[in-house]
């Protein structure tokens, strides 16, 4: 124990390494344990919209009755996996409640799963259980039980019976393979942000050991065998981590909650949308990966694997491994096929531009000074030099930080904008009208025709879908796709953001000169605008050209878009519905006309307003959860650059000191300072930048793609780019404050001018 | 003794470490004419280093007057910081040269670079700076950095520091106190030479009797130190 003392006497005199080392400790752990519960809150609040939205399948009786428990019963029995769905409707003070059955659940496929994402409230919709919904509308007070019967399984497996048929059920549309993608996306950067982590902690740690080698050396001298030392040290950071980590956590969790709670109550007022409580993840994950990463990365060099000497010979060869590391990373993410490549490239290429980063800073100062005949210069870019190489750590973190910022802004901007392009599309109109299934939609579409406010208004449109089948043409196999047919073409269609287009191509569209297809079909089978297509629609074939291709937000599915008017006779749909933007018409009005049109009493409406403002709330969390996140890295990279420099600096001070003794005033000084600083953070910004365009590059046009087979578009964000290098800036001086106020004190003459500390060059 | 370059009177000066008030140096009177040397002597912590950091301005007094190179500084009137200092920072730069035990060059520059710094900064030409090398017989190391050359060789360097701004006073704090006997008689020799060769003022706070005595006067802040 009496080793341990002299260990520990090192920061006894220097209380604030200790400390520093300490704060890392707790603010990495907090900072990746927010980050993973962000995460992991934006993947449930994703996942949430998605059910919200998500398109499920209902039964329908073929008379048109509503369905009733006799008729649960019988297609129970049937064997057919049908869940009870019981909406209640209350009046508005209270709400809406929905009752579902979870042990019918359980037939749906993954049932806990399934039932947990229902049991919280959403738009003010509370799910229960069925037997209490029940209660709840037996209680009366003007409460209105429906009740639906949701069926699993894809369409036709098994065949229902006669008397009942297949109907969609929804809330919204599927955001689908998107959502999906960005939680990928999500995932990539929370691992970043603990590679990020770990290079902030091993950089303090290594510098507490560089400044401890004084003592070392003393100890060796005083006959305590290294292994010893090494014991004590590897005890002495396995304790250290005990007591960081878990506070580190707790307040990873409090910041989270902290976060996510402002978040919601923003959301609250804004939406008058409930927060969706956050996933309380365990502690003991976040817990035992902090440990792991402080051990691995402090205790790395303890470790006598046998890859080590590979390692250190490689390292040995400097930058020309590097390099070599950077262009295979970067040939390999053009190349690579598969995603896990991918994944290895985008590890390369960080490493290769961690190694290569402070290297690059550091020859550029030495060419400068060599190139420089003022002797200030040189000892400024001599200062630039050593400061890239002692702080090459936290440098690299902060490079990599910043390159994800920017990445992750670019990202996010580019989903932000898809998901509301995707939300146009799919939700033009204001509502969405089914066609009762046998019921006359040309007539209703007359009818329509007729009614003042809406005639020739531009304002609703006949929505026709269905299949067609491509004919194996020119070499292409034949395959089915799925047919839209629109028409009359409605202003809301003009709000469509177009791939490629020929002039006005709705007004040729609704004169019938040709069809529309969606990205997916257009990259499947090479169309481009003017190409011609062959369609065969209920056995005739027919030939049109595209004349436009648009895009598909990555539905899977080929597409083709025709003019209603060129649906031939024979033609069978899968349904049929309306899209109405009423506007000053009375909706009421409208509805309880096409009731009387098809001489139903119960009409399907889509309220896509509705559906829009929640799916518009919980993009707008998911999007603010991420962006937090990653600002919360960038402080942290920034703190740890900070603390860095300022343990660094009071190693080094006495040098500053010098400039003071040789008659340089106490303003220059502190010029220099802020030159050298700002110099240092700005260069780091200037190389981080093309490693997060380069890192924005891959996510979208490499691992997107490979993962879901589309793309994003990519878009850069230069004004952003100008932010960040303003961030770097107020880095950069901060640094240079710091400096500046431990030079007001007294500077201690180094003890031994071997260069132990502070006196590296 | 030729006219008169450092004139000190009743310098005094304290230190407050914690609460307690540490008086270090009271009452100190000294002249020195140019070309002259003075040896500071007195037991560690006697306040031999404070007192040489007073004569540069790098320390505030709590009293006295200091008049140097043709500036005088008024300790006792209220603080003109900043004309002061920068007073104070104009001698230090072209007319007063400072060498410490260790550690007067910067580590990330090469013997000559440091050289060419300081006399650029004092205003000297720096095409003159490997001659200053080859005078101190280190001009075969002008490419090295302090760290690749022995204890000596880098005090021979900051011999060559301060000599190449051409100062009128030198004032060396133990210059020879991390060196070895041997190394320390020729560094010392080299300090005496071209103290007398430039004709500056020279203050040397030393333990070393031997070295005291090869100065022209001698003051022993034992016997000044406050009690
Ligand atoms: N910044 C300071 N704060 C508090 N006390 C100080 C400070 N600098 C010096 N002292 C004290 O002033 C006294 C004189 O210190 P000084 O460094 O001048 O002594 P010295 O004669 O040069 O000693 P040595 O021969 O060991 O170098 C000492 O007691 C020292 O502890
Ligand atoms: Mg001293």
């Amino acid at each position: 124990m009496k080793l341990f003392a002299a260990l520990l006497s090192h920061y006894r005199r220097h209380p604030l390494q200790l400390l520093a080392l300490a704060a890392m400790m707790v603010v990495a752990s907090a900072l990746w344990t927010g980050v993973s519960h962000l995460t992991s809150q934006a993947r449930a609040s994703l996942g949430q919209s998605e059910r919200a939205v998500a398109e499920r399948a209902q039964v329908e009786r073929v008379d048109g009755m509503p369905v009733t428990v006799a008729d649960f019963v019988a297609l129970r029995r049937a064997g057919h996996c049908v869940m009870p769905w019981l909406e209640v409707e209350r009046p508005a003070s209270t709400g809406r409640v929905v009752g579902i059955d979870p042990l019918a659940a359980a037939c749906f496929g993954q049932p806990a799963e399934s039932y947990r994402g229902w049991d919280q409230p959403l738009n003010g919709e509370s799910f229960l259980d069925i037997r209490e919904a029940k209660n709840l509308a037996a209680a009366g007070d003007g409460a209105r039980a429906t009740l639906s019967l949701l069926l699993s399984g894809p369409p036709g497996q098994p065949a229902l019976p006669e008397a009942y048929r297949r109907a969609p059920f929804s809330l919204g549309p599927d955001t689908g393979e998107l959502g999906e993608s960005f939680l990928l996306n999500l995932d990539a950067l929370g691992v970043l942000v603990l590679l990020i982590t770990a290079l902030l902690l091993r950089s303090v740690h290594q510098l507490g050991l560089a400044q401890r080698r004084d003592s070392f050396a003393l100890l060796h001298r005083f006959g305590v065998p290294e292994p010893a030392v090494r014991r004590a040290l590897v005890i002495e950071i396995v304790l250290l981590a005990a007591v960081c980590v878990v506070p580190g956590v707790a307040l990873g969790r409090l910041l989270a909650g902290g976060l996510g709670s402002g978040f919601g109550q923003a959301l609250e007022s804004l939406f008058d949308v409930p927060l969706f409580a956050g996933q309380g993840s365990s502690w003991l994950t976040p817990v035992l990966t902090m440990m792991a990463v402080v051990l691995a990365v402090c205790l790395a060099d303890q470790l006598h694997f046998s890859g080590r000497q590979v390692i250190r010979r490689l390292a040995g060869q400097g930058y020309r491994v590097t390099l070599l590391t950077l262009v295979a990373g970067l040939a390999l993410a053009f190349v690579s096929s598969s995603l896990a490549l991918t994944f290895v490239a985008i590890a390369l290429v960080f490493a290769g531009a961690g190694v290569l980063a402070p290297g690059l800073i550091s020859e550029l100062a030495r060419r400068c000074g060599r190139a420089s005949a003022a002797p200030l210069t040189r000892w400024q870019c001599a200062e630039i030099g050593v400061l890239a190489r002692r702080l090459a750590l936290p440098l690299v973190a902060l490079q990599f930080a910043l390159a994800m910022v920017l990445a992750v802004q670019a990202l996010v901007t580019v989903f932000e904008a898809t998901f509301d392009d995707w939300l146009s599309q799919r939700l033009a109109a204001d509502y969405f009208i089914e066609v009762p299934a046998g019921a006359d939609s040309l007539a209703a579409a007359d009818w329509l025709e007729t009614q003042s406010p809406l005639a020739g208004s531009g304002r609703w449109h006949r929505v026709v879908r269905g299949r067609a089948i491509l004919p194996a043409v020119d070499g292409w196999p034949g395959q089915t796709v799925d047919l839209f047919a629109l028409g009359p073409v409605s202003n809301m269609l003009g709000t469509w953001r177009l791939q490629a287009a020929i002039d006005a191509p709705w007004e040729a569209f609704s004169r019938g000169q040709g069809i529309m297809v969606n990205e997916q079909l257009a990259r499947r089978r090479q169309l481009s605008v003017g190409d011609s297509l062959t369609l065969a629609l209920a056995g005739e074939r027919w030939t049109a050209p595209v004349l436009a291709v648009y895009p598909d937000y990555g539905r899977p599915a080929g597409e083709v878009l025709i003019h209603a008017a060129q649906l031939p006779a024979g033609f069978r749909p899968d349904g049929e519905s309306f899209a109405i933007s009423p506007d000053t018409a009375d909706l009421d009005a409208v509805t309880s006309g096409l009731k009387r049109v098809w001489q139903t009493e119960t009409l399907s409406l889509r309220d896509n307003g509705r559906i829009r403002a929640l799916a518009d709330s919980v993009f707008e969390q998911t999007f603010l959860l991420t962006r937090s996140m990653t600002v919360l890295t960038l402080i942290l990279a920034a703190m740890a650059l900070l603390i860095m420099g300022w343990v660094f600096f009071t190693t080094r001070v006495w040098y500053y000191r010098l400039l003071a003794v040789w008659g340089m005033g106490p303003r220059e000084v502190a010029g220099q300072l802020v030159r050298l600083s700002v110099t240092l953070t700005m260069s780091i910004a200037v190389l981080a930048l093309p490693l997060g365009i380069w890192l924005t590059w891959a996510l979208v046009h490499r691992v997107n793609p490979q993962a879901f087979g589309w793309s994003l578009p990519m878009a850069v964000y230069p004004e952003f780019w100008f932010e960040l290098a303003g961030l770097s800036l107020i880095i950069g001086l901060s640094i240079a404050a710091l400096m500046r106020r431990q030079l007001r004190q007294p500077a201690a003459m180094p003890v031994s001018a071997s260069g132990l500390s502070g006196g590296e060059r | 003794m030729q006219d008169e370059l450092l004139r000190v009177r009743g310098l005094a000066k304290h230190f407050d470490s914690g609460t307690e008030r540490v008086p270090v140096l009271s009452d100190i009177d000294l002249t020195l004419g140019g070309g002259g040397s003075l040896a500071l002597m007195g037991r560690s912590g006697s306040g031999k280093s404070t007192l040489l950091n007073l004569l540069c301005g790098l320390e505030q007094p709590d009293a006295g007057v200091i008049s140097v190179c043709g500036e005088l500084f008024n300790g006792r009137q209220p603080r003109n910081g900043r004309g002061d200092s920068r007073r104070w920072a104009d001698l230090r730069c072209r007319h007063i040269g400072v060498v410490f035990q260790e550690a007067n060059l910067m580590p990330a520059m090469s013997l000559l670079d440091n050289v060419r710094l300081r006399a650029g900064l004092a205003g000297q030409d720096p095409d003159d700076c490997s001659a200053w090398l080859e005078r101190l017989e280190i001009g075969e190391l002008a490419g090295r950095y302090p760290d690749q050359v022995s204890g000596g060789q880098r005090q021979r360097a900051a011999l060559a520091m301060v000599f190449a701004m051409q100062p009128a006073l030198v004032l060396a704090d133990e210059p020879t106190g991390s060196l070895d006997r041997h190394t320390a008689d020729d560094v010392a020799d080299e300090l005496f030479r071209l103290q007398a060769k430039t004709g500056c003022a020279l203050i040397l706070a030393t333990h070393d009797a031997e070295l005291a005595a090869r100065c022209e006067q001698r003051l022993d802040l034992a016997h000044t130190a406050p009690a």
